[in-house]
């Protein structure tokens, strides 16, 4: 009768969640548009600090999840949300402390996601949690590192070449050592653990985008990020990761055009992709599939329609405030700690909560590019855009698949979605973002700086 | 750098409107199809278990209380665990082969062939999947096994079993419908099958429900939309004149009259009460595309019905704006490309009866609780409103004429008015020999609730038409809905 007993809790914490979620969302979104200054002072709002509050659901959500089993209260899982609750807030006070210029809204619109994934994933099953949470400590390391490394190295263009080649070689392991999965060969195992090549390549792309597009140049200056880009198009399409290529060309074009405002090629590149979709879908069966699926997922829904179909019914039933975590049946629906963790989502949590975590993606935008923005460099300009945009059309991408609006693509969701790659990349890209952000002001010392223009000389190997 | 400022700013205007239309988008089809995805048959979390289900589903019942489903418990063995269990199942009108006139009405919940009808769209309620938070909790604490609600139909059982015996070994569909509130009182499709017995049934078109899936060709039906469409936009159509020589040529195409009568000189209401269709052809093409079009979609064709109630399909009329003018003539008489549900055209009927007025087709009356207390009733909601109240009124006018005077005499009933209007369509089978489908449609206007109804028998040999075969049938129907006080 211990099951009786944690649905009728799962039932009542509904409100609990919702409310504080609604809360948790609504706080996020009216400091999203404020300016830094305001911030600063702003920050604890009048019921204390955001973080306090994740920490909160994080911790009841455990706790009720503690109760979901045959053998009664398990205090595992209770400590262990206290624990991760606690990480977070050392987290956050962290990096606020080492970086006092840091976007704090964006590191907590991170953690709210990376929340909703980890208390997903243990409820799902506690071992996918315990390896998403070292995955997330991993992933803060490249946080930082790339804090760092965003803040104080600017890359040249003899520096480029050496990423672009290390770009090529790793989209090329999976093409030559990978097995093939859900009709995709974008994984390679070193070791027992798997990765996806293609999820780091595209912090690369951001990096190498941002270096050949800052200066105003002739179009054949342009022309080895160019090429470059189409190279590792063509790659992710042979890697048949179609949502990878998608995403890819997304950071192209925007990069391109807001550095450039060149609309001859940006409207070619756009015509050849459309070109190149139209070809594939006629070449390759898996593309019509996916088309015919996303037209009409009733049609064939024991087979082309089952993950569409199946998302849209688990989203369905979640009705306003959700069936109650632990009581939906995420198990129907395909890759649900993966692509489709979204559906599971809305069908424990809610359709508001489903609609609060667009926002929240959303907000990522008006962070992402108010710190391009706020930077009068180029270079670093482009760099947080270009994070921005790679990090929140891949949101777009998989969330638009899960509900039908457009074709499924099959890309994770950042931050929620389970996987050691999408995590490290995901937090990568906001480490870019953060970089720029603590260096907003620096360029304009940048030329009365001996030290630092040295530094940028050794590395880029020319004088700007 | 200017120019990447203003370019940042330009691409973050797309970005958010990216995303907002994504959460517009995610808003709008959670608000429309949510019930319906909901009630999906492949939805594992409202399937009912024989052995140990964790919710009995709840009883349906008729307008006036008449068990129509329910949970049977039994003891058997099962097979899986060789020991004495209660097995569960749904049972229909009793069980026995009487359930085959609600089939698919009601539809079906059966552990091995998933759900069907108010059994797969109203699974929310019948699951109990709507109850407040308290009853849930209460439910959980005190009950064994958690029960389901209640679900009472517009249907009226015996209107309903009436018109299945009615219509015997013919094939096609009935619908009946309170044309004041929407309230479907009968609807009926033919051949039919037994709920309760599913396994050798499962063969044929037995179990399309004709009445909501089915799209037959109108016919001389589909001049009640070319009258409307005339009386809205062409001025002095009642007072004009066509002279009728049994074919009207337009193009190439020939349009004849039934057995290439000629009518001689016929104004709009003689044109209706013979059904004359060099008449129509030439209002149809005199209208042309657009405005016949425009009074269609008024009227819900190329719509996408979506219901709380019941699942409707989309009723066609192709027409564009460059449609040839021969195939506009032959679709003003009904035939060409032109498709209709038998429920759509029985709301069209109500909608002239309930003065232009097409109310939202309702089969939930009410639906009752555990402890008794209503949970839903039904609240008539209206639909469109596709003419106004004037031309309604010359419409009725114009059908009583039909049935008085004209192809729909058989329709009549003693001492009251009928309102009709029958029609014939032509149909190619497979081996291109033509068969008919005969339609009447009717309603008996000032009776207590515009009773309104739509017949269609189809797979007929030539000669057998809507007059012959549908307006005897739609009489007594009538007759016996009157009679059962409505």
């Amino acid at each position: 009768m211990s099951n009786k007993k944690f649905e009728i809790i799962s039932l009542t914490m509904r409100y609990w969640f919702i409310g504080l979620i609604v809360f948790i969302s609504l706080r996020i979104f009216m400091e999203a548009f404020k300016t830094k200054q305001e911030q600063s002072y702003n920050e604890e709002g009048p019921f204390g600090h955001i973080i306090f509050f994740l920490a909160v659901f994080l911790s009841s959500a455990y706790m009720l999840l503690a109760y979901n089993n045959p053998i009664g209260f398990e205090k595992y899982t209770a400590i262990l949300g206290l624990i991760i609750s606690l990480g977070f807030v050392v987290q956050y006070n962290l990096f606020r402390l080492i970086f006092p210029r840091i976007d704090r809204l964006l590191l907590i619109i991170v953690d709210t996601l990376t929340i909703f994934g980890f208390i997903m994933l243990y409820r799902f099953n506690a071992d996918l949690a315990i390896s998403q949470i070292k995955y997330f400590l991993l992933g803060n390391a490249g946080f930082l590192f790339f804090i760092i490394f965003t803040h104080r190295i600017r890359i040249g263009e003899k520096l480029s070449y050496i990423l672009m080649a290390l770009a090529c070689i790793l989209l090329l392991l999976p093409i030559l050592f990978g097995k093939e999965t859900y009709g995709a060969k974008n994984w390679i195992s070193i070791k027992g653990h798997s990765l996806q090549p293609s999820e780091f390549t595209k912090i690369i792309l951001v990096f190498v985008f941002a270096c050949w597009f800052r200066k105003d140049r002739k179009l054949l200056e342009h022309l080895p990020a160019l090429v470059f880009a189409g190279i590792a198009v063509l790659l992710v399409v042979l890697q048949k990761d179609l949502g990878a290529a998608l995403l890819y060309f997304y950071i192209f074009i925007f990069v391109y055009y807001v550095a450039t405002s060149d609309w001859i090629i940006t409207l070619l590149a756009g015509s050849a992709a459309s070109l190149g979709g139209i070809i594939s879908y006629h070449i390759f069966s898996h593309i019509r599939v996916r088309i015919e699926a996303w037209k009409n997922p009733w049609r064939d829904i024991e087979n082309k329609g089952y993950q569409i179909a199946h998302s849209l019914i688990a989203i369905s039933s979640g009705g306003l405030i959700g069936i109650g975590l632990g009581l939906g049946s995420p198990q129907v629906v395909p890759a649900f700690k993966t692509d489709f963790i979204f559906a599971t989502i809305c069908e424990e949590f809610g359709i508001i909560t489903g609609f609060c975590i667009i926002g929240l993606y959303a907000m990522i935008v008006i962070r992402g590019v108010s710190i391009a923005l706020k930077n009068a460099d180029p270079y670093k300009s482009l760099l947080a855009f270009g994070a921005t945009v790679a990090l929140t059309l891949q949101a777009f991408t998989i969330i638009g698949g899960v509900i039908k609006m457009i074709p499924l693509t099959g890309v994770t969701m950042p931050f929620v979605s389970y996987g050691g790659s999408s995590m490290v990349a995901s937090l990568a890209l906001i480490g870019v973002l953060e970089g720029v952000a603590i260096s907003a002001e620096d360029y304009e010392d940048v030329d009365n700086d001996v030290h630092e223009k040295g530094d940028q000389a050794f590395l880029e190997g020319e004088y700007e | 750098m200017k120019g990447i400022e203003q370019n940042i700013k330009k691409a973050l205007i797309v970005l958010l409107v990216a995303f907002g239309f994504l959460a517009a988008y995610y808003c709008y089809i959670l608000f429309f199809y949510s019930d319906r995805w909901f009630a999906n048959s492949y939805n594992p979390r409202v399937r009912m278990d024989a052995w140990d289900p964790k919710t009995v589903p709840g009883d349906i019942k008729d307008r006036n209380g008449r068990l129509l489903a329910s949970t049977i418990k039994e003891r058997r063995q099962n097979p899986d665990t060789k020991q004495e269990q209660t097995y569960y199942y749904r049972s229909y009108l009793g069980g026995g082969q009487q359930a085959e006139s609600i089939s698919h009405v009601v539809g079906y919940n059966n552990a091995k062939y998933g759900r069907s009808g108010v059994e797969a769209l109203q699974v929310r309620y019948l699951m109990g999947h709507n109850n407040p938070f308290f009853e849930k909790i209460y439910q959980k604490i005190f009950l064994d096994k958690e029960i389901g609600n209640t679900i009472h139909l517009t249907i009226d059982i015996d209107l309903q079993q009436y018109i299945h015996e009615l219509l015997g070994k013919y094939k096609g569909s009935v619908v009946a419908m309170d044309g004041q509130t929407g309230e479907i009182l009968a609807m009926v499709s033919h051949p039919s099958f037994n709920p309760n017995n599913l396994v050798e049934d499962l063969t044929g078109d037995v179990l399309v429900s004709r009445a909501t899936e089915g799209l037959y060709i109108p016919g001389s039906i589909f001049k009640i939309l070319v009258s409307a469409s005339a009386l809205e936009n062409m001025e002095d159509v009642v007072s004009s004149n066509f002279d009728c020589q049994g074919t009207y040529r337009i193009g190439s195409q020939d349009i004849s009259c039934y057995g290439g009568e000629a009518h001689g000189h016929v104004d709009l209401t003689k044109a209706m009460v013979v059904s004359c269709n060099g008449s129509f052809a030439d209002i149809g093409t005199k209208l042309g595309n657009e405005k016949l079009l425009k009074t269609a979609v008024a009227f819900g064709f190329n719509q996408e019905f979506i219901f709380p109630d019941l699942k409707l399909a989309a009723s066609r009329l192709p027409l564009k704006t460059n449609t040839s003018e021969e195939k506009l003539a032959l679709t003003s008489i009904g035939q060409g490309d032109v498709q209709v549900t038998p429920l759509h055209i029985a709301m069209i009927a109500s909608a002239i009866a309930n003065d232009g007025v097409m109310m939202e087709p309702k089969l939930v009356y009410k639906v009752i609780g555990r402890t008794g207390q209503s949970q839903k009733s039904v609240k008539p909601k209206v639909y469109r409103r596709p003419m106004n109240q004037e031309n309604a009124e010359t419409m009725r006018t114009m059908m009583e004429d039909v049935v008085s005077q004209g192809t729909g005499k058989a329709a009549a009933i003693k001492g009251k008015q009928v309102a009709g209007k029958t029609g014939t369509a032509e149909v190619k089978t497979k081996d291109s020999e033509i068969r008919n489908n005969a339609w009447f449609i009717g309603f008996v206007p000032g009776s207590k609730s515009n009773i309104a109804v739509a017949v269609v028998i189809e797979d007929l040999p030539s000669g057998q038409t809507g007059g012959k075969v549908a307006a005897p049938l739609a009489g007594k129907i009538l007759k016996k809905a009157l009679d059962l006080g409505y």
